[in-house]
């Protein structure tokens, strides 16, 4: 038998050290150079802090997804978006045609829980980013599940929601350059809502109607509170 | 609007962002699991934007730890340190295999390493953070002291106490030298 090592080094060779996922790299540099850049940034963060509150006081439950969505949730505009066609076609298009293909059967989700901290977890290490993934039931939301998708030329987290008989597809991935304004589009008789938040730019697709999907971005961008 | 051109990194992101792994591997070795360790990080690194002008020397590694460690127990309620649960330890995922070594050897190699995960995994939180930082992150005792918020003093008798604690379970396969 060889020489028995010291504590370090059994430790060191037991024991793994982590990188931090990448998704949390990646918010975290965005959160970074935002802070840099922003010197009167504590009023972008009041937000956050009641979020953090929520956090701690309910420790055993909120633990997961509060902390997330406030990546997503920061900086969100609450105002409504511009009834715009400035959505451009091919996009919505694309949209459109994943979302139709999320309808098949077998093909909604890849991960099946009303429970986010279920579905937020799922993303981990599969996404550049971290999707704010909130239970809106109470809204009228509920939560059905997620799945990894392929939109228009991007990896895309797909967050499926319902409306009563219908489903929301919202789309999450990270904005690349130049991505168009906050906006509504109808292409063949769906209804697309398009925003940007923190560097993450969001579209839902549902064939619901228009104002559903009004009332449920506002739902899922005010979940925060 | 921000963004248009890419600045060169500013002092928050070279501050913190460095020591994002470092803090998420004491929160793993906190929480026990990955969805907890990312979600404390990620609280930590709000928490360090709002505070960050507090950060007076340039030890910001430990600033860094002082507060994800604070995240971590306060969130999940790791200061009952003798009651908390033991956490499951995984494998480095590369588990590196030398051509030249013995099959029984290498099983051996291997059993070890899994007792010495089970056995830091056991450990009260309190005891298991000081020989994380001081064996695996190579922290100083000050730092650690910093980082756990307690007298150096505390510091040096928790370390001996985890160690009395590993010696009793692996005494047969480290060597503890006099601390057994």
């Amino acid at each position: 038998m060889s020489e028995r090592p010291d504590l370090g080094q059994a430790m060191r060779e037991a024991l793994p050290v982590y990188d931090a996922p990448a998704a949390l790299q990646a918010w975290a540099r965005e959160e970074a150079r935002k802070t840099d850049s922003a010197p009167q940034s504590h009023r972008q963060l009041t937000g956050r802090t009641s979020r953090v509150a929520l956090l701690l006081s309910r420790w055993q439950f909120a633990a997961g997804l509060v902390i997330a969505a406030a990546a997503g949730w920061a900086g969100a505009s609450l105002r409504s978006p511009d009834r715009i066609s400035s959505i451009t076609s091919e996009t919505a298009n694309a949209l459109v045609d994943t979302h139709v293909r999320s309808m098949l059967p077998g093909h909604l989700m890849d991960v099946q829980s009303s429970d986010r901290h279920t579905v937020k977890p799922w993303f981990a290490g599969k996404m550049d980013i971290a999707p704010a993934v909130v239970d809106l039931t109470e809204k009228g939301f509920p939560l059905l599940g997620g799945r990894l998708d392929y939109v228009d030329g991007h990896p895309a987290a797909a967050l499926v929601y319902g409306r009563r008989k219908h489903t929301i597809n919202l789309f999450v991935w990270r904005s690349a350059g130049a991505e168009p304004p906050s906006g509504s589009s109808s292409v063949r008789g769906y209804s697309l809502l398009h925003w940007t938040s923190g560097g993450v730019s969001y579209w839902a697709v549902t064939d619901a109607s228009p104002s559903d999907l009004e009332a449920f971005r506002e739902a899922y961008v005010g979940s925060g509170l | 609007m921000v963004g248009t051109d890419a600045p060169a990194a500013g002092r928050f992101e070279r501050a913190v962002l460095p020591h994002l792994s470092a803090g998420f591997t004491l929160a793993m070795y906190l929480t026990g699991n990955r969805a907890d360790a990312e979600d404390s990080v990620q609280e930590a690194v709000l928490r360090a934007i709002r505070y960050f002008h507090t950060l007076r020397d340039d030890d910001a590694r430990a600033w860094f730890l002082t507060i994800v460690r604070r995240v971590c127990l306060t969130a999940y309620r790791m200061s009952r340190a003798e009651t908390a649960d033991a956490i499951s330890i995984d494998a480095n995922r590369l588990q590196l295999v030398d051509d030249r070594e013995r099959p029984d050897t290498a099983a051996e190699r291997l059993q070890v390493q899994q007792r010495v995960r089970d056995a830091i995994g056991q450990l009260p939180p309190l005891l298991r953070e000081v020989i994380v930082l001081r064996e695996l992150q190579s922290c100083s005792y000050d730092e650690i002291a910093t980082v756990t918020d307690v007298p150096l003093g505390t510091v040096m008798s928790r370390l001996s106490r985890a160690r009395a604690r590993l010696a009793n379970l692996l005494h047969d396969v480290v060597d503890f030298g006099d601390v057994a």
